[in-house]
């Protein structure tokens, strides 16, 4: 997920401009010099400048290399494809994931879907990740349902405490 | 003072305090020797559990689990030469290259050792240093703390070890996340696109737990599985201590200094602590040339670094409310949710709850010792826990905690948007740290400068007419220029007239 510097210079040159239209559109509080505006002009107009910046390689030479650990004999190095940078994309969609169907199914199911999920992404075999997605919601609901009374949705399997 | 002292024993001494921070210290200790899994993220996932607590025991839990987790970075560090928490990441190489040459316990008992003796030099700066800076804080107006504040970010962009210009920019990504909601001086909903949910504004809480649980989740999908941690035999650990502390006592005090320092400082927390002091204990060192062959010297000093300057990181926080660190961040927020605000006034009203703070982190760095003998000698076992295993908790563990924080499933959406943008901000060199600063202080900032713009009726001069102020401003726009200057000599120094500058 590497961009060059123009790509992600440029997009903070069109946040911060956007941010600063916003903030001036904002109405004033009459009878007073400033209000809810003036803050999201200078934020916006100050991100544009550094966006600018960046865009123009300014302040490039105090960024430190990434230091690369050298693999040890027998280790193998992580596997290339288009659609493996893609993986990164699995927690938040998983997240989303909860937020759409946790209501519906209820938290015991969702949680396992995700356990499982989860786990399998990272490389455990079926029979690690298929004891954990049973283990780890009751675990959790014990802990953030029955301790601490977070309101979590019973949905389809409701747990007996 | 007595009488306070007194009271603060009785605040500690009940049992959900003594439970809560036993439980929070072997969490921090798990949470911290995992590589992957920061200090920062193991205090940010415990913030759902404090609201259930009393206040004492809350603060009381982030305390434990931020000092452990701060040792217990450095057990891979040793082991495996992957540190648990970035903190450990500056001497990581020096301590396995001392388990290879078979001094594995030393180089884990001066992590232990030296890492309680920092803490408790640290909680004795934010003992001696807070109260006499309460006094003059309270003569303060909105002036001075939004230069405060200003420097604070100004602060936290210097000591990013990433561009200046990127950590500014994430700077302002982090304010103008803070912008959001009906909480500005009109109390007109700004950036909220009709979504109501977004009308009080992003909460800190769930965005930390974002950039720091979920997208470290992310970065694990990506990385290779670490290798698993070789079974071993621990001998005495705390042997040869005692001779090191003697003999090192000027680097060990150099460390916590520092440490002290850097922890002070807005913005610059334990990971910045450790790398400025390992490089001056090499520095100033009589044997330079050990250094990254298994050389103790520069341990002792960055270990006794880190740890002073989780106390001392409190500091800024408890006075003004301005983080000294992210964890300190976090701080904030569990104070202001348990009605501890912070300001200069706590000292005085609420003196009993600051002496239990005191007390809470000395005890902390005292049962660090025993909890950390017994935490290396499991390590094997517990490094032996695959990812597999340890991420779908904390995936469970952001999608509960952050719907607990608001009741509200827009807290898991927030945490999942702020996932992608740290993940994101982080591989391609912008700092995190600045931008959770910025959304943790943004309110407060927007709310000094516009109070000081309309007192002054519009006008900019009030800013540096007052002494404290002016001296304050001027600090702020140093370290604002600071970066343009450097830059500006190396341009000249590169010594082409075509690259003078335009």
């Amino acid at each position: 997920m590497r961009l060059p510097d123009q790509v992600t210079g440029l997009f903070l040159v069109g946040l911060g401009a956007a941010a600063a239209y916003g903030g001036w559109l904002l109405p004033p509080v009459p009878g007073q010099p400033v209000g809810p505006n003036i803050f999201p002009l200078v934020i916006g107009s100050g991100l544009a400048l550094c966006g600018l910046a960046i865009a123009l390689g300014i302040g490039r030479t105090f960024e430190e290399e990434e230091e690369i650990i050298p693999l040890e004999a027998g280790q193998a190095g992580p596997p290339t494809g288009k659609l493996y940078g893609l993986r990164a994309l699995l927690p938040p969609a998983l997240l989303l994931f909860y937020v759409a169907v946790a209501d519906r199914l209820g938290f015991i199911i969702t949680a396992a879907l995700i356990v499982f999920v989860t786990s399998s992404a990272l490389g455990a075999r079926w029979k690690l990740s298929l004891p954990l997605a049973v283990m780890a919601p009751i675990v959790i609901h014990l802990i953030f349902s029955k301790l601490l009374r977070v309101p979590l949705p019973a949905g389809l399997l409701p747990m007996p405490w | 003072m007595l009488n306070t002292l007194i009271q603060a024993f009785a605040l500690i001494s009940t049992w959900e305090v003594i439970i809560a921070m036993l439980a929070a210290s072997v969490y921090g200790l798990v949470i911290g020797s995992l590589p992957g899994l920061s200090a920062t993220m193991a205090t940010a996932l415990l913030v759902p559990v404090t609201f259930y607590l009393s206040p004492i025991a809350a603060i009381a839990t982030i305390v434990a689990a931020s000092t452990m987790a701060i040792f217990s970075g450095d057990i891979p560090g040793a082991l495996l030469r992957i540190p648990g928490t970035p903190a450990s990441a500056a001497y990581a190489d020096e301590a396995y290259a001392m388990t290879r040459k078979g001094e594995a316990e030393l180089a884990l008992g001066a992590g232990v050792w030296f890492s309680a003796v920092g803490g408790i030099a640290g909680t004795l700066s934010l003992m001696i240093l807070a109260p006499p800076l309460a006094e003059i804080a309270l003569s303060f107006s909105t002036f001075e703390y939004f230069w405060l504040a200003f420097l604070g970010l100004m602060c936290a962009t210097l000591v990013a070890r990433s561009s200046p210009v990127k950590a500014i920019a994430s700077m302002f990504i982090g304010l103008l996340v803070a912008c959001v909601g009906i909480e500005n001086p009109g109390g007109v909903p700004r950036f909220t696109f009709g979504m109501t949910n977004l009308f009080g504004g992003i909460e800190p809480i769930p965005a930390l737990v974002g950039v720091f649980a979920v997208a470290q989740v992310m970065r694990a999908m990506l990385t290779p599985e670490p290798p698993p941690i070789p079974k071993r035999k621990f001998g005495s650990i705390m042997a040869g201590q005692w001779r090191l502390t003697k003999k090192y006592r000027w680097q060990m005090t150099r460390g916590n200094i520092i440490g002290i320092i850097i922890g002070v400082l807005p913005g610059a927390g334990a990971d910045m602590a450790a790398w400025v002091s390992y490089a001056m204990s090499k520095r100033f060192s009589k044997e330079p040339e050990k250094f990254g062959t298994g050389h103790v010297e520069g341990l002792v000093e960055a270990g006794a670094s880190n740890n002073a300057s989780i106390a001392s990181g409190w500091v800024p926080s408890l006075l003004f409310g301005i983080p000294g660190d992210t964890i300190a961040a976090i701080a904030i927020g569990v104070l202001y949710m348990k009605g501890l605000n912070p300001g200069p006034t706590l000292f005085t009203e609420k003196a009993s709850s600051m002496y239990a703070i005191y007390l809470m982190f000395i005890i902390a760095n005292i049962i660090m010792i025993p909890l950390g003998i017994v935490m290396i000698r499991l390590a094997s076992y517990v490094l032996r826990a695959p990812r597999s295993s340890v991420m779908p908790f904390i995936m469970l563990c952001c999608a509960v905690g952050s719907f607990a924080i608001g009741n509200n499933m827009f807290g898991v959406v927030t945490v999942a948007a702020f996932g992608i943008i740290g993940y994101v901000m982080e591989a391609n060199g912008y700092p995190v740290a600045a931008m959770v600063l910025g959304i943790v202080m943004g309110t407060m900032i927007e709310q000094s400068f516009v109070t000081s713009l309309i007192k002054s009726d519009g006008s900019v001069l009030p800013f540096f007419e007052r002494p404290i102020s002016a001296i304050l401003a001027a600090m702020a726009i140093g370290a604002l220029i600071w970066p343009v200057l450097i830059w500006g000599w190396r341009r000249l120094k590169a010594a082409s007239p075509a690259a003078a500058p335009r």
